[in-house]
């Protein structure tokens, strides 16, 4: 996964666009289903941020030392930032194409057509970003770390305190959208 | 002869001069490179300042990356927290 920016003309013009294994785009769509789900609760009740620690990160307060002019910050500006978070993460779904449908049940004894099935399944996939493609995907990235970091007890020095069983896991797609993120900017930085 | 404007309130004119700032703060998150991108991006800077104010940031836990009237400030702390940086106003210090 490297994403690189697109030289050729046309339709692609200005675009960058970088090979996703199936894992890869599938934990992709997962992620930012689950941010879109986390976003959209919040939406309907976002004076409640303040107890939450994760909407907290998303929209901090504006204000260190007048909590009343926080407040007021937040009821002002909440609603269009979530709507926008939003929107930003739809559009990341939609340049991950259709999701795929259920694998179709296998005949069984015809080996060879499912190895095929599944050596097409395994194929990377190449996604191409548009610039507003792009903004969307630098901050939903960016959206999905916090969250993640927020699960993971990320302290200031940035090391994660969380130690269960999925700590590892989380550990390693927090990382990996680090990367991802750092790639875009590299690709568009030119 | 002029009259005296009365309309001219000098504690406006005092408060005028003590401006608002916007404040980016450091996070364990954030990528160097990608809050370097926002800096240039957003506030138009060469990729020098950007650079200089994100070290800053980094280094120092903060940097005043804008200054002017409330208005604006609050428009810049609104962009700040759209790109997921963690960023608050503040009135200059006097």
């Amino acid at each position: 996964m490297q994403f690189e920016y697109s030289t050729a003309g046309g339709e692609s013009a200005g675009s960058v666009t970088a090979q996703f294994e199936p894992v890869e785009i599938g934990l992709m769509r997962l992620a930012a289903s689950q941010l879109i789900d986390l976003l959209e609760a919040a939406g309907t009740n976002a004076l409640g941020t303040a107890d939450n620690q994760t909407l907290r990160r998303l929209l901090p307060d504006a204000y260190t030392d007048d909590p009343e002019a926080a407040a007021e910050f937040r009821r002002f500006t909440s609603d269009d930032l979530l709507g926008r978070k939003v929107r930003n993460a739809r559009c990341v779904l939609a340049t991950l194409g259709e999701e795929p449908l259920d694998e179709i049940a296998e005949e069984p004894g015809d080996a060879e057509l499912s190895a095929a099935a599944s050596a097409a399944a395994a194929q990377p996939v190449t996604i191409a970003l548009d610039p507003t493609d792009v903004q969307s995907w630098l901050r939903t990235l960016t959206d999905l770390r916090l969250t993640l970091a927020e699960r993971l007890e990320i302290g200031p020095d940035g090391v994660p305190q969380l130690s269960d069983d999925e700590a590892p896991f989380l550990h390693d797609v927090y990382d990996w959208f680090g990367m991802v993120q750092e790639s875009l900017v590299y690709a568009i930085d030119v | 002869m002029p009259k005296t404007d009365e309309r001219l309130d000098l504690r406006n004119a005092v408060s005028l001069d003590r401006p608002w700032i916007t404040i980016v703060w450091d996070d364990p998150v954030n990528l160097m490179s990608y809050v370097s991108y926002v800096f240039r991006s957003y506030f138009g800077v060469s990729a020098e300042q950007a650079e200089r104010l994100m070290l800053q940031v980094h280094n120092n836990g903060k940097a005043v990356v804008a200054t002017g009237n409330r208005e604006s400030m609050e428009r810049h702390v609104e962009a700040m927290h759209g790109y997921g940086l963690w960023a608050t106003l503040a009135k200059a210090d006097a």
